[in-house]
C-alpha cells in the first residue's frame, strides 16, 4: 500500500524565537507570548489569522489558554501537549491534520521553558522535587535522574557493538561550535576542538562535559498553515514533504529488553517520513539531527539512512555535517552550543536555510544575500538549500522527523 | 540504616510482592503461567499474550552486564557522596533484564559481558534494594 501523504499541502509560514539566556528573569508566559506575536510578524498575519495553539511541555510552562489571550487570539482548536524532544516535529503534523479536518486554519505551535534558570533538565531545581512514580520504580533507587544517565547507556553498548569512539563522536560538538560561532544568538560561540572535547571531565561516562548540549531559557514558535493561504503571505513559504511524530521502538518503557539497545526509533520512523516526501537520504542538504549529546546526533544520522548503521562514528568525524561540507547537521550550534529548546530551533533554523536568510553577519541576510564565508563569525547560509531534514529524539526509544523543501 | 538518604520506591500492588522477596533476599521475575514468557518490569498483564494469569518466579540472580554508564556528578539524593557510582542493565540468565548498580566494584573494571550476582542492600528494616556485584 502506498504510503498515504499530504506533501507539498502545508507550510511552515512563519518562526519566532526570544534571546536563549541563562537567567531569563520573565515568566514562561512572557516568553510564549513574545515568540508567539514574533512568528505571527514573521509570517505577516494578523493575530485573528491565528485560530490553532500546539504547545508542549513537562510540567514547566504555560498552557495555551494563558498565551491566546494575552495576544487577543480567539482559538477554534488547542491542545497542550506533554513531551519534550520528540514533540516538534510531531506537533507540526498535528496542526496539519487539525487544519485538514476543518478544525482551524492556522497554528501556532510553541514552546517555552526557563530550561536554566527553573526546571533543569539535569534533575535539578524543582523537576528534582518531583515524585517517585511510574518507572522511576525501576531507577530512581540506584541513582538513575537524568537524561545524560538515561541515553548513556544507548552509547556505551553502541561502542562495544560497533567500535565507535569518543572521539569520533566528539566532531559533532566541533562542528555545531563552529556554526554557533557564526550565530549571534547562540550561547557558546566559541570554537572547540576534539581534544577540547575528550578532555572534559566526565559527567556520565561515555558523556563528557562538552558532549552534553546546554541549558537555556527562552522561547521559541512556528506557524502552520495550508499552502494555499502560504501563497499570499510575506514570507517564502517552505513546504512540509513529510513528518512523522513519536514513533517509537517496541516496548518504549524497556525498549532495551526487545531490540538492540543502539537501534533507534528512526529505524521505524524513517519508512513514513521518506515515504510520505518521495526522497532518499541522499536527495537532503542540510540535517537538523537532535544533538542532547554528541551521540544523539550520530545515531540519528545513522538509523535513518545517511550513512551505514555502525559507520555513524565515520560519518560525524569526516567534515560531511560541518557548513562547507556535504550535508552539513544544525547549522544554528544546535543544542550543544545554540541553547537548548526541546528541538524548536532546530527547525526554525531550516526555515531559515530553505528561506536563504539565515540570521547570520552578512549585511544582506535578510534579503537572502550571503558570503557563504565559513571562517569565525561570518556566514551560515548553506548554499542553495532545497531540502532540510529534522530528526527529533526525546526518550531514548521515541522519535520524529519532518522533510521540508523550499 | 535508620538513616537511608537515598529515595525510595513507591510501591504498587504490582510491585509490593518484588519488594516483600527483596526483603527476604530473594529476587523475583514476572511468569505468565498461559505462555510461559518471563518479563521483568512487574505489569498487571503479560505483555505478549495478555494473559493476566502472571506469577512470581524465583531467579538465579546471576547474568552478564548488557550496557552500563558511570555518573560522575549528579543531584540524586544521597548518591552525591558515592559518586562515581555504577548504573547497569543485568541480562539475567532467566532471559529478562533488570536495573541496578554494580557494587564493590572498581568502575574501571566495569565493562560489557562482566559476570554478576545479586546481592541486597539491606536500607531499613523490612527492606531491601538488590544490587549486583562480579560473580
Ligand atoms: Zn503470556
Amino acid at each position: 500500500m502506498a504510503t498515504k501523504t499530504l506533501r507539498d499541502k502545508y507550510c511552515i509560514v512563519g518562526v519566532g524565537e526570544t534571546e536563549y539566556s541563562r537567567g531569563s528573569g520573565r515568566t514562561t508566559r512572557a516568553m510564549a507570548v513574545e515568540a508567539v506575536r514574533k512568528a505571527i510578524l514573521d509570517a505577516g498575519l494578523r493575530a485573528s489569522d491565528v485560530d490553532g495553539m500546539l504547545d508542549y511541555q513537562g510540567g514547566d510552562s504555560t498552557f495555551a489558554p494563558h498565551v491566546a489571550p494575552d495576544l487577543g487570539i480567539r482559538l477554534n482548536f488547542y491542545m497542550d501537549v506533554v513531551g519534550g524532544g520528540s514533540s516538534t516535529e510531531a506537533l507540526v503534523g498535528l496542526a496539519m491534520g487539525a487544519i485538514e479536518t476543518g478544525m482551524c486554519n492556522t497554528v501556532a505551535i510553541y514552546r517555552s521553558m526557563n530550561g536554566y534558570s527553573e526546571f533543569r533538565i539535569g534533575g535539578t531545581g524543582a523537576r528534582a522535587a518531583q515524585p517517585v512514580r511510574g518507572m522511576d520504580l525501576a531507577q530512581v533507587p540506584f541513582g538513575m535522574r537524568s537524561a545524560g544517565q538515561t541515553f548513556a547507556f544507548t552509547f556505551m553498548r553502541h561502542m562495544h557493538e560497533y567500535g565507535t569512539t569518543s572521539e569520533q563522536v566528539a566532531h559533532v560538538k566541533v562542528a555545531h561550535s563552529k556554526h554557533a560561532s557564526q550565530n549571534p544568538k547562540a550561547v557558546q560561540k566559541e570554537r572547540v576542538t576534539v581534544q577540547d572535547v575528550v578532555g572534559s571531565r566526565w559527567i556520565v561516562k561515555p558523556l563528557h562535559l562538552l558532549d552534553c548540549c546546554l541549558e537555556t531559557d527562552n522561547a521559541t514558535c512556528l506557524i502552520v498553515t495550508s499552502a494555499e493561504r502560504a501563497r499570499d503571505l510575506r514570507a517564502r513559504p517552505i513546504y512540509v514533504m513529510g513528518v512523522a511524530g513519536r514513533v517509537s521502538k517496541p516496548r518504549v518503557d524497556f525498549h532495551w529488553a526487545h531490540g538492540p539497545i543502539s537501534r533507534v526509533a528512526g529505524y521505524y520512523a524513517k519508512d513514513i517520513v521518506f515515504g510520505q516526501a518521495g526522497i532518499r537520504p541522499e536527495d537532503v542538504h542540510v540535517t537538523g539531527s537532535y544533538d542532547a549529546f554528541t551521540f544523539t546526533t550520530m545515531l540519528q544520522l545513522e538509523e535513518y539512512g545517511f550513512c551505514k548503521k555502525g559507520e555513524g562514528g565515520a560519518y560525524v568525524s569526516s567534515g560531511i555535517i560541518e557548513l562547507g561540507g556535504k550535508r552539513p547537521n544544525n547549522t544554528s550550534g544546535g543544542h550543544l552550543c545554540e541553547g537548548y529548546t526541546h528541538g524548536m530551533s532546530m527547525v526554525i533554523e531550516n526555515v531559515r536555510q530553505l528561506r536563504g536568510t539565515v540570521d547570520d553577519t552578512c549585511p544582506g541576510a535578510a534579503e537572502g544575500k550571503h558570503t557563504h564565508d565559513y571562517s569565525v563569525g561570518k556566514c551560515r547560509q548553506v548554499k542553495d538549500a532545497e531540502i532540510t531534514m529534522n530528526l527529533g529524539w526525546a526518550m531514548p526509544a521515541t522519535g520524529s522527523a519532518l522533510i521540508m523543501r523550499r | 540504616m535508620a538513616d537511608y538518604a537515598k529515595p525510595l520506591p513507591e510501591i504498587t500492588a504490582e510491585s509490593k510482592p518484588f519488594w516483600d522477596a527483596c526483603a527476604r533476599h530473594e529476587l523475583l521475575v514476572q511468569k505468565c503461567r498461559a505462555c510461559g514468557t518471563v518479563q521483568y518490569y512487574p505489569r498487571g498483564v503479560c505483555a505478549a499474550c495478555w494473559s493476566a494469569d502472571v506469577e512470581w518466579t524465583p531467579s538465579a540472580g546471576r547474568g552478564r552486564v548488557y550496557t552500563f554508564t558511570v555518573t560522575y556528578r549528579t543531584q540524586a539524593r544521597g548518591f552525591r557522596d558515592e559518586l562515581p557510582y555504577v548504573l547497569a542493565w543485568i541480562e539475567l540468565e532467566e532471559g529478562v533484564q533488570v536495573m541496578s548498580n554494580i557494587v564493590a566494584v572498581d568502575p574501571a573494571k566495569v565493562a560489557v559481558g562482566l559476570p554478576v550476582r545479586v546481592t541486597f542492600d539491606d536500607v531499613k528494616e523490612g527492606f531491601s534494594i538488590p544490587k549486583f556485584t562480579a560473580a
